[in-house]
């Protein structure tokens, strides 16, 4: 009955919407109406995977029969039990990967981004082909590489050098970063650039008129307003950076020292078939990004859901 | 009032969406309770790896002209192995009747057949005498045969006859013969050590021949902490350091260490027969200048692991009997000369490694077949993943120089504990 009455408001209301702007209770709740088949299905595809994973993580995986709970004991053997030297290694090896690819291409790309706003002749062929290398699938960029680095391979022609890339841990995490700096430094470069292009002209003239030196332009006026673009630029390359996967699977397939979180996940969860125990290790990895994408948000007040400051 | 609708409709569209996958597994579980009750002759699928020469087609054409009532359907899979258990691991953990016959590498039946998704097999009529007894052996799971051996493969000697007038037979006199090796300025010896699995493939080689195992015969406990294993592995880490296997053969695959023979940088190479072709092709700088024996060993010819390929039944099949008779006629004489001249692979049936029309075409089999008689197949249990990580993990760490043998070893034992359990 008051679902009737509340209808035909609401819809009196629709149309004029334009003159009153003011929301009365009612048109909230169609709102809720209308948006619950969104949250049902994102409830069906995000919830219930999420969730289901953290249920298996509960039981063990003994083969044949059913799982039994075992609590949190899949939990225990990864952080401090059995497994744990395996997972904290590459737990370490993830972080190393982070840190090191998202400066560099952070830096690179910022470099990249500043030179593409500038106003010359074949602007548009210089952008679309710096996007060139992240438009290739993580697999074939990791493919070619792994080519690249072959010990007769062209890296070691051209730079005369002997190395056996994939061969042992510093050269193998060496070549990982180079391949995946090269692939996302064009991604961190085109966020920069979005930022820098909404920088209006006038503010540049004006500091250019007040004497201001190339450096502290850069440093006064590019720097502040082009920082909400460059730190979501960057937690996006962290959050992806923190789940690499492709690169080491396919350049070294995790030896060397470079397996990462997600190759451990896979192995227990593919290879092994241990649901319970790669549910663990898929959990802990989704915790140990979220509290660094917290933590990043928090230290930098980064405005990423795009609430306005005030 | 339009809204009330709207909401109406929301929910019979729920309603339909909610009936619709109920209604899925209703199906599906009176499918199974109807094919339980059946017969188990009717038309079944076969899954199997990706196939390039057509033999498939043809050897189901026939198949399918004996038996109209019982036909079947080939479906083909990626040609990566790891794609391939991949479908069959999600199909089975959904107990679903999609693959009736399945295509399993040697090393996955042990695992297949202990998480209870095959059906056990007549070993009168798929395990015979005429089957080679390794092959028959990764089949083998608790006693009981999951699987018909269809397809097998050993690894085998490349050398280059140009250089070398009579193969070495043992690691000494293969090491002797390096100094040819070096007079042309060539590499001696590779196998495949990258870190993946074959490496334990080579490792298994080595250790093998030194008398050593990786785990008991039943594979529920751990064997391979004995002074044999550590000679085995010494053999190989020796050769690294002296430089008989070049360094870069540390990232060496299958491919890598065929193209380094091909390309005529190596003297002896360990690899599949498949390297036959590409080595005889016309253009090749090595054609009709190399040979293939049998791996060399301790004090004679050496142990290759096992290739290969089972053909599981279903345990979730409909048509069981069926699918029992598909894959014993895929055993027999007739399909696997297809097998071997069309395919271009290694049978299971021992009697057709002397068959002259089929030597003719692939001169290397009389040596093949030598070397499958005393192949090992790899440890067969059902972690085999697992177990092959530990090993793969701690031998290619001793390869490196990073650990002593002794001590890759040791924890390699420890691993493989923790993989069996």
């Amino acid at each position: 009955m008051s679902t009737h009455s509340g209808t035909t408001r609401t819809t009196r209301d629709a149309r004029t919407r334009r003159t009153s702007r003011t929301a009365r209770p009612n048109e909230a709740r169609l709102a809720f109406w209308l948006v619950v088949p969104a949250m049902m299905v994102l409830t069906v595809i995000i919830g219930y995977p999420i969730g289901e994973a953290m249920v298996r993580s509960l039981y063990g995986d003994t083969i044949g029969g059913t799982a039994p709970f075992v609590g949190l004991s899949n939990y225990v053997s990864a952080l401090v039990g059995t497994n744990s030297q395996e997972f904290w290694a590459s737990a370490g090896a993830t972080y190393l990967f982070a840190g090191v690819t998202v400066t560099m291409e952070t830096l690179i790309g910022f470099g990249m981004a500043l030179v593409m706003t500038r106003a010359f002749r074949g602007r548009g062929l210089m952008r679309a082909s710096v996007l060139v290398p992240w438009a290739i699938p993580t697999a074939v960029t990791a493919v070619l590489w792994k080519w690249s680095f072959d010990p007769v391979g062209i890296i070691n022609a051209v730079t005369g050098s002997h190395i056996i890339w994939t061969g042992s841990e510093w050269p193998s995490r060496t070549a990982i970063i180079i391949a995946d700096t090269w692939k996302t430094s064009p991604f961190i470069a085109l966020l920069i650039l979005a930022g820098l292009q909404i920088i209006p002209d006038e503010v540049y003239e004006a500091a250019k008129i007040d004497g201001a030196s190339a450096w502290q332009r850069f440093r006064l006026i590019t720097l502040p307003l082009v920082r909400p673009a460059l730190l979501v630029a960057v937690l996006f390359r962290l959050l992806d950076a923190l789940r690499m996967y492709d690169l080491p699977a396919i350049l070294t397939n995790g030896a060397n020292g470079t397996t990462t979180l997600s190759i451990l996940v896979v192995r227990a969860t593919l290879s092994q078939l241990k649901p319970g125990f790669g549910g663990a290790l898929s959990t802990l990895t989704f915790v140990f990004i979220f509290l660094t994408a917290y933590a990043f948000v928090r230290a930098l007040g980064v405005n990423f859901v795009g609430r306005s400051e005030k | 009032m339009g809204s009330r609708r709207d909401l109406r409709v929301g929910i019979a569209a729920l309603g339909i969406a909610v009936l619709a996958l109920t209604g899925c597994s209703g199906t599906a579980s009176n499918g199974s309770s109807g094919g339980s009750a059946d017969s188990g002759v009717g038309p079944i699928t076969f899954a199997s790896g990706k196939d390039l020469t057509g033999a498939m087609p043809q050897l189901i054409a026939q198949w399918n002209q004996l038996h109209p009532d019982q036909k079947v359907t080939f479906i083909e899979l990626s040609a990566s192995p790891d794609d391939q258990r991949n479908s069959f691991v999600q199909d089975l953990q959904a107990k679903s009747s999609k693959y009736d016959v399945l295509w399993d590498d040697v090393v996955w039946t042990a695992e297949f057949a202990a998480h209870g998704w095959l059906e056990p097999l007549d070993e009168a009529t798929v395990g015979g005498s005429d089957v080679l007894p390794a092959a028959k052996a990764t089949a083998t799971y608790d006693g009981k045969m999951y699987g018909a051996p269809f397809m097998t493969n050993a690894g085998l000697l490349y050398y280059r006859s140009d250089l070398v007038p009579k193969p070495p037979t043992t690691w000494a006199e293969l090491e002797a013969d390096c100094a040819i090796a070096k007079a042309n300025n060539m590499d001696c010896y590779a196998g495949q050590f990258n870190q993946y699995e074959g490496l334990t493939v080579n490792a298994a080689e080595a250790i093998n021949d030194f008398g050593g195992s990786f785990l008991s015969a039943d594979g529920k406990s751990v064997a391979v902490d004995s002074a044999q294993s550590r000679a085995g592995l010494q053999q190989l880490v020796d050769m690294f350091k002296n430089g008989d296997i070049p360094p870069a053969a540390i990232t060496y695959q299958e491919s890598e260490s065929a193209d380094a023979f091909t390309s005529g940088k190596l003297l002896f190479l360990r690899n599949w027969p498949y390297v036959y072709t590409a080595g005889s092709a016309d253009g090749s700088v090595i054609k009709g200048k190399f040979g293939m024996a049998q791996l060399p060993g301790q004090n004679g010819p050496g142990i290759s692991s096992l290739g290969g390929i089972d053909l599981g039944v279903s345990a979730y099949s409909q048509h069981k009997t069926t699918a029992k008779n598909w894959v014993a006629w895929m055993q027999s004489q007739e399909s696997q000369k297809v097998l071997v001249s069309v395919m271009n692979q290694a049978s299971v049936l021992k009697s057709l490694y002397t068959d002259s029309t089929l030597n003719a075409a692939s001169p290397y089999l009389p040596t093949l077949g030598q070397q499958l008689l005393t192949a090992n197949p790899r440890p067969v249990t059902p972690n085999y993943n697992a177990v092959s990580l530990a090993i793969q993990k701690n031998a290619y760490a001793a390869l490196q120089g990073k650990v002593t043998v002794d001590a890759a070893i040791t924890q390699m034992a420890a691993d493989l504990k923790q993989a069996i359990q």
